[in-house]
């Protein structure tokens, strides 16, 4: 039986002191899509790619990058609907802060929260952990800011990061590229050519996902065409 | 007679260039017998924001409780203090929440936010906030306040005028009101320092 | 309270903690204090592009002006926008409570607000409190089915209406709209006859007074016009000021320095580990 016969509840430790859901819950965001971000001088970048299962599935529908408040984007690799329990989570308790003090909530705030969420579902009886990792943009008084949250509910703030199917790749090529002067329209090239790497398949607007948010402050996701731009301008 | 009356207050607060001015009487009663003459109704939330209580002294001083509660969790959990418009929703959230059976209490708030801009505020028992450019005022007294501060008021004044100011506003007020006076406490916030005043007033 | 040794912060709906012993008080003959009020004129029409809305800025508690220039028409999206006239509170906290519940709706659906979905979720709160919480509202917006104006009674009953007015000068401004409102108006006629039904109510309602703000929503744009009419300056203001013959007598004063303010510096954000 090995681990498994500890696997039949969440909140019973294994011998050797592991929550064994959890390590399975690493493992489902492991094989996810490919997703990363990257803390520019002026702004995050976050990036995955949208494979779809079939070429009928209209890859319009499909939106991999949310919005949480105007000033704080997500976005996730493993299970896309646990991830949206997790994003209509935090956009209300973004808005209950909102309410309570009449101010945006800061991106850490938010995170802790999120985090919070997280950690919760580890522990409590009758659910399962959230089978993703969340990569979390955002841009407040204390500047650009990009965490990731795992689903043990553990939480860091990154300068770039990696997370998916390819993320030890794509770990390499961030940190061979990063540097802490980047600007937000590199942070986004260097996205672009890290997704590039490992990619199966031709590149393109309509099979990845790219969110950026400046010193405007508002998160935005890229159209296709926008994210074409951008292809050209790399190659 | 109203709950407000039974233990009887005057709160004032005043903006001048950069720098803000709230002021109490210190007396509390239980309706016309005096029981205290040194009774506080201003309290310091962080080093640049004040709120002053009037109306029922139990329920200001169960207020500033929950008030301090909730605003040491803030700092715990934001590594900030908070702004005077934050807190000023977070005091309206609380007072609303009891809607139907209020605290009998109507506060004011003033403080320094960023950059030193001056903010205050006052609000009704259940939170309907009131924001003003110049002068709020509360409590049994408000009345004769809301008169002599529209006359005495000016805009910009410096520190020590703006004391000057409140404090006769303050005196005059609560000299035309029973239940109020037995002196004040003024405190003057300027970016770089607290001056808090006990003035002395009619005894009667 | 219910939480034992220590509160928490709640999680939202009201407390009705206080209310044995308010009662208490109230039987000892106390009486229960008054609220702010909006005693106010809020007005609404529809014309050839869009919807105008108006207000007054009195505030009121009982027979005092207690704010000369508050704020009446509330954001609720950014194509909707309401007047609120009763208790200040009430109007104030249900408008940004359906604000907040309408932009979750539109960051799950993607898509503009209706204002029938801000009056649906308007009424069936106001329905619930059974009038107890009194709110009297005038609606306002512009979605994808054109322009819509609502007025909503603090027991949850609306009207749907071409030109609407609530609060105690609605009598006054509904004069100007009986003899003036026709269909097609444009933009300056619209804002015009909005303005003249708010004069009316400022001056010849006693709940209502100070200036005129006017709310202008189009398609794809809104225009708010704060203080668009300022009919009663202040003119008995001395430019010297006062000054005092004899000072405040000091009993004692206590200076306490303050530290200046720490510059803010990045903060490594390492958490725990796994």
């Amino acid at each position: 039986m090995g681990d498994s016969q500890y696997s039949f509840s969440l909140t019973t430790f294994s011998p050797s002191g592991k929550l064994v859901q959890i390590e399975h819950a690493l493992t489902a965001v492991g094989s996810g899509q490919t997703s990363l971000g990257i803390k520019a001088a002026n702004g995050v970048v976050i990036a995955t790619e949208k494979k779809l299962p079939s070429i009928l599935v209209d890859e319009a529908s499909v939106q991999k990058i949310q919005l949480l408040t105007p000033n704080i984007g997500v976005v996730y690799s493993g299970m896309g609907p646990d991830s949206r329990v997790l994003v209509r989570k935090s956009r209300k308790q973004a808005e209950q802060y909102y309410k309570l003090y009449k101010e945006p909530i800061p991106v850490t705030q938010l995170v802790r929260e999120t985090a919070a969420v997280m950690q919760e579902f580890t522990q409590s009886g009758g659910v399962r952990p959230f089978g993703v990792s969340l990569l979390i943009a955002g841009f407040d008084e204390n500047g650009p800011q990009l965490y990731q949250v795992d689903p043990s509910g553990s939480y860091f703030s990154w300068k770039a990061s990696a997370m998916g199917k390819n993320v030890s790749n794509a770990k390499t090529f961030l940190e061979k590229r990063y540097t802490d002067d980047m600007e937000l329209d590199d942070a986004v090239h260097t996205a672009i050519l890290t997704l590039k790497e490992g990619f199966e398949g031709q590149i393109s607007g309509k099979n990845i996902e790219i969110g950026i948010i400046g010193t405007d402050k508002k998160f935005r996701v890229l159209t296709p065409a926008e994210i074409d731009d951008y292809l050209g301008e790399v190659e | 007679m109203s709950i407000f009356e039974y233990n009887g207050s005057a709160t004032v607060a005043m903006v001048g260039k950069n720098c803000i001015a709230i002021g109490s009487d210190r007396r509390l009663g239980v309706q016309l017998q005096t029981i205290a003459t040194d009774f506080q109704r201003i309290f310091q939330i962080h080093d640049r924001l004040f709120i002053g209580l009037s109306g029922l002294g139990s329920d200001a001083q169960t207020l500033y409780q929950r008030l301090v509660f909730r605003h040491k969790l803030y700092q715990l959990r934001e590594e900030r203090d908070m702004k005077p418009e934050t807190f000023a929703n977070l005091v309206s959230a609380i007072l609303y929440e009891k809607r139907f059976g209020p605290y009998f209490c109507q506060p004011v708030i003033a403080g320094l936010g960023d950059d030193n801009k001056p903010f205050i505020c006052t609000m009704d028992s259940i939170g309907a906030k009131e924001l003003a450019k110049d002068f709020v005022v509360a409590g049994t007294a408000s009345e004769s306040l809301y008169g002599a501060c529209e006359s005495m008021y000016k805009p910009d004044m410096e520190p020590e005028e703006l004391f000057e100011t409140v404090s006769q506003a303050l005196q005059a007020s609560v000299d035309r009101d029973c239940l109020s006076g037995w002196g004040g406490h003024v405190y003057i916030v300027t970016p770089t320092e607290i001056k808090e005043h006990i003035l002395k007033g009619r005894m009667d | 309270m219910t939480n034992g040794a220590f509160e928490v912060p709640a999680k939202g709906g009201f407390s009705f903690d206080n209310c044995k012993r308010n009662e208490m008080l109230l039987n000892k003959g106390l009486k229960a204090p008054g609220f702010l009020k909006t005693g106010t004129t809020i007005v609404g029409l529809v014309y050839q592009d869009g919807v105008i809305l108006g207000a007054d800025t009195r505030a009121t508690e009982g027979p005092i002006v207690a704010d000369k220039n508050c704020e009446k028409i509330h954001y609720m999206a950014p194509n909707i926008y309401c007047c609120g006239a009763g208790t200040a509170a009430d109007t104030e906290a249900v408008t940004d409570m359906v604000s907040s519940q309408l932009k979750l709706h539109r960051y799950h659906t993607g898509r503009e607000s209706r204002v029938i979905t801000a009056l649906t979720l308007l009424k069936s709160h106001l329905f619930r409190y059974q009038g107890h919480v009194s709110a009297a509202l005038v609606l306002g917006g512009v979605d994808v089915s054109g322009p819509h104006l609502h007025t909503i009674y603090p027991h949850g009953s609306t009207d749907t209406l071409p030109f609407a007015t609530m609060g105690s000068g609605s009598l006054a401004a509904m004069s100007v709209f009986e003899s003036k409102y026709r269909e097609g108006l444009t933009r300056d006629e619209g804002v015009k006859i909005v303005c003249e039904a708010i004069a009316s109510g400022i001056f010849n309602d006693l709940g209502s007074g100070s200036n005129v703000d006017v709310c202008v929503i189009t398609k794809g744009n809104v225009e708010y016009l704060r203080n668009h009419v300022q009919p009663n300056p202040r003119t008995y203001t001395s430019a010297k000021g006062y000054t005092f013959s004899k000072p405040t007598e000091v009993l004692s004063t206590k200076v306490t320095a303050l530290a200046q303010r720490a510059v803010v510096t990045e903060r490594g954000d390492a958490m725990e580990e796994e």
